[in-house]
């Protein structure tokens, strides 16, 4: 990593070099929802001026530039009665600007999942490797838990991070391409000030977080509350959308379907996001669902984003961007979560008995 | 206005040398076989019953014929272009290398096409994927085979690679139940399991027909006929969850310890690889950590069974 | 050698309309891309819009429209007869659809309002499943007709035709939409079956549920939410209402 201080005037100018010679993306204001608050997202940028710099977080997530929500994996193509396969893994070059310090935390967790696994995905590692990302650090939302799991700072899996440190940015260099395009402008070597207004402001993100989730011992207590009345309660209130999955940084199950062209000459195999808050996540051959219950579904997606699977060693993968308790229209969150699964888990270990709520 | 010094170069995957920057990926084709099937020959297709087929099939390139070894236990994912893929569990010898046999329920819409199929025709398949059963392991003592229905299927490989290796077992006992006479798998092998490979093979069927001769009942009645010396004894259960559930537990009481049976688990995998989550029980894969499993693990997975 | 997997024939298809407005099967020609590879998996032994020709010797049958007289009950049962698939198409066949809001009169007041005075004979609005058995259904208001181009290929090829589970909101979040509770409408798209890549809430048009039901929905936590929000229960309540699609979740 390489260190350099830069003028936001300068940066700006840096950025719309970029911006203006690929295809870049990043915050833009999109709507203003009833209450009157600003909703952004990762949208098309073609200069500078269109970046919401100042933007508080989006909606959706960075995810998708990665991991499509739809996406053809291979083609058959037909011929006197036999087939041909191709697979071919093309992702052209792209921008990113302002991912959050808990966006790159989560592209780091797929890395692990889709790459550092026992079978890497090409076609992620397409387009992570074609993807140039600019992070920025940001004061918390009152919502955002991502400092309970210490996803606030990053130190890897982007090309330059950029800390606002008044009149300056403080950039993090991580990728040679980075270092070349910042020749053509003025950067200076960080004075000992600059690292003092660093400090500073890392202090600063992390006095700022109002909302904590306890995590300690989390796996272990969704094994034990596997049967909790806790999942019930917050099934009750899903509404099997999806949306939580849809909006994640980091969820990324999916649904393989396979189709004739409609010229009957080919056809393809897709990948297509799924989220295993869906009905039919677990049906198998011939129809059985081995999780027909709301709340078995809720409980999964919480077992997989808290508890993590062997594929990622047992790490949680939820960065606690708290996008999904956002978008969650019945108002599921999993602070409350949490704290909810927590109570019951303590209520067990202070009464010698069953809980109460468990008869 | 376009100015090149900022533009990023394209990286194309599809070029070895990019794909071989990255230590993890310097085999390019196992990179590529993540998505790129096998191409495979049917070359014979045997009517068990109206419900099972058993397929054989023949990997086309010869190379891409080498390079394919899977262990007994493992399962591929079978694809009929067009149509779709489907997880199969592979019934045939893992020493033999010319040909993989398949054996297929009638279930879905993928294996309804594939009951369609002819010799000849192509099919494409991926993996193997999955775990398997440890036959070095069990090597040096008795192993207790339970299979009901199509339980068989999986446990064909390994009866393949026990009669290769016959004088490393001591007993091998072969129990296989079904719900009648004639949904029976593979009694045409049965006379050969028994003279040839010395396996104590038991059967039964839930109804019996006028020509039946063996035992009727539910297939733990088969444990009545059988003695087992539990210290040195190792288990391989396949068949529907209710069916492992009981024969496990009645092992369990048999004192068979749990680390040494062996079940395989059955899900709807999408992709085989550990990643679309499809299959995942408790906070394991079916595809990556099983389909094998041993039952202490089953027992410590949420929803297994 | 023909391969038996991969040889197919024609459908041998006629589309029927009854109580509608044919704009689900003006869908069929809409796609110009790829209209000549669809009408090349179909036979099409009778279809009023595209041909005078009509041959009662079809396989698959597309009926559209709901049922609004005796005469219509006649003609869908002959449909039922002869087709091997009978497949509700659009939302007046699968649900009743903008037709039904005539429920809400005497049909006296109907018949009054509309052909004052004429000996014209109308019956409360029906689904086409309240008389016949329905193979498969394509709902929508307009169908989509790229989804219909997928049914149509599974129906050619043998494999599986079935519509999503999961409801819009799935696919309103692939186009990285707002929300319209957010900005304060009522959305059906929770409660709707999805397939139609959430084309309403993407022009900021709240679902009006033309698509029906997604599978195992979660209606009592919908209300609560609507409740919650502070929404206008009545206006809840007539887009529940408007395509006769929710039938099965009353709301009171």
């Amino acid at each position: 990593m390489i260190y350099k201080v830069i003028s936001k005037a300068e940066f700006k100018r840096f950025i719309d070099a970029l911006v203006q010679n690929n295809s870049a993306f990043g915050p833009r204001l999109v709507d203003t929802d009833s209450r009157g608050e600003s909703v952004y997202q990762f949208q098309p940028v073609s200069s500078v001026e269109e970046i919401a710099f100042d933007y508080t977080r989006t909606a959706s997530s960075a995810k998708h530039f990665f991991l499509p929500f739809r996406e053809e994996l291979s083609q058959f193509h037909f011929h006197d009665d036999d087939w041909e396969q191709n697979v071919s893994y093309e992702a052209n070059p792209v921008v990113l600007v302002g991912l959050r310090a808990c966006d790159i935390s989560a592209l780091n967790i797929l890395d692990d999942v889709l790459l550092n696994s026992h079978f890497p995905s090409a076609c992620y590692l397409a387009k992570r490797k074609n993807t140039f990302v600019i992070g920025m650090d940001h004061l918390p939302l009152p919502d955002c838990f991502c400092k309970s799991l210490a996803h606030h700072t990053v130190s890897t899996g982007f090309n330059l991070f950029c800390s606002d440190i008044g009149e300056k940015y403080y950039l993090s260099i991580n990728s040679s391409k980075a270092f070349t395009y910042l020749k053509e402008f003025q950067t200076e070597e960080p004075s000992h000030e600059d690292n003092c207004l660093l400090t500073e402001r890392r202090k600063l993100i992390s006095r700022s977080f109002q909302t904590e989730v306890d995590v300690t011992s989390l796996p272990s207590i969704l094994d034990i509350e596997f049967d909790s009345p806790v999942w019930e309660k917050w099934g009750a209130k899903c509404l099997n959308c999806g949306t939580c999955a849809m909006v994640c940084p980091s969820c990324y199950c999916y649904s393989v379907e396979e189709r004739f062209n409609i010229d009957l000459k080919g056809a393809s195999r897709n990948r297509k996001l799924y989220s295993c808050n869906l009905v039919d996540f677990a049906v198998v051959a011939g129809g059985h669902n081995f999780r027909p219950k709301n709340g078995d579904r809720l409980k999964y997606r919480y077992y997989h984003q808290h508890r993590g699977f062997a594929e990622n060693a047992n790490q949680q993968i939820c960065v606690g961007c708290n996008r999904c308790g956002r978008a969650c229209l019945a108002g599921i969150n999993p602070k409350d979560v949490i704290n909810d699964l927590r109570m019951e888990k303590e209520s067990c270990m202070i009464c010698v008995s069953q809980s109460p709520a468990r008869t | 206005m376009h100015d090149m010094r900022f533009a990023i170069p394209r990286q194309d995957l599809n070029r070895e040398a990019f794909a071989s920057s990255i230590p993890e990926f310097n085999r390019r084709s196992d990179l590529m076989k993540t998505d790129m099937g096998y191409k495979c020959r049917i070359t014979n297709v045997v009517n068990l019953t109206d419900q099972e087929k058993l397929f054989q099939l023949r990997i086309v390139d010869p190379q891409e014929r080498r390079i394919f070894r899977f262990k007994p236990g493992q399962f591929l994912m079978l694809e009929l272009p067009g149509y779709g893929d489907v997880p199969i569990s592979i019934s045939s010898a893992s020493s033999n290398h010319e040909f993989l046999e398949l054996c297929i329920r009638k279930a879905g819409h993928v294996t309804s096409a594939l009951f369609r199929t002819e010799p000849g025709m192509h099919v494409a398949i991926r993996g193997p994927f999955g775990s398997s059963f440890p036959m070095d392991e069990m090597s040096g003592n008795n192993v207790l085979l339970v299979a009901g229905g199509l339980g068989i299927a999986p446990l064909r490989a390994p009866l393949f690679w026990i009669n290769e290796h016959r004088d490393r077992f001591h007993d091998v006992h072969l129990l296989y139940g079904a719900k009648e006479p004639s949904q029976l798998l593979f009694s045409y092998q049965f006379d050969e399991w028994k003279t040839i490979s010395h396996i104590r093979l038991h059967t039964i069927v839930e109804h019996a027909d006028a020509e039946w001769k063996e035992s009727t009942g539910m297939i733990t009645e088969l444990f009545r006929d059988i003695s087992i010396d539990a210290k040195h004894t190792y288990a391989i259960v396949c068949g529907p969850p209710v069916m492992f559930k009981f024969v496990c537990s009645y092992l369990d009481r048999l004192g068979i310890p749990m680390n040494r049976m062996f079940v395989s688990l059955e899900r709807r995998m999408h992709c085989g690889m550990g990643k679309c989550c499809r299959c995942m029980v408790g906070s394991t894969f079916t595809c990556i950590d099983g389909p094998v499993f041993d039952y202490w693990s089953v027992m410590n997975l949420k929803e297994a069974i | 050698m023909k391969n038996p997997v991969y040889t197919f024939e024609k459908l041998k298809f006629a589309s029927f309309e009854f109580t509608c407005c044919e704009g689900c099967q003006l869908q069929f020609a809409n796609r110009e891309a790829s209209l000549e590879a669809f009408f090349s998996l179909l036979d099409v032994r009778t279809f009023r819009e595209i041909s005078s020709e009509k041959h009662d010797d079809y396989d698959i049958a597309f009926v559209e429209g709901s049922i609004s007289r005796s005469d219509e009950i006649e003609r869908l049962l002959a449909i039922r007869r002869q087709a091997k698939t009978l497949v509700a198409f659009g939302t007046c066949a699968c649900f009743g659809g903008v037709n039904s809001l005539k429920n809400c009169h005497s049909m006296d007041e109907c018949i009054a309002e509309v052909y004052p005075g004429l000996p014209v004979e109308t019956l409360p609005i029906r689904k086409i499943s309240d008389f016949v058995k329905v193979d498969l259904s394509i709902p929508g208001c307009p169908v989509a007709k790229k989804e219909v181009e997928r049914i149509v290929v599974s129906l050619v090829t043998g494999s599986l035709a079935t519509l999503p589970k999961y409801p819009v909101c799935v696919e309103c979040k692939e186009q990285l939409n707002t929300c319209l509770f957010d900005l304060g409408e009522i959305c059906l798209g929770p409660i709707t079956r999805a397939g139609c890549d959430a084309v309403c809430t993407t022009g900021k048009t709240p679902c009006l549920g033309c698509r029906g039901p997604a599978d195992d929905i979660n209606f009592p936590a919908f209300l609560e939410l609507v409740g919650e929000r502070g929404l206008n229960r009545s206006d809840l309540k007539e887009k529940l209402g408007f395509y006769n699609a929710f039938e099965a979740y009353p709301c009171q």
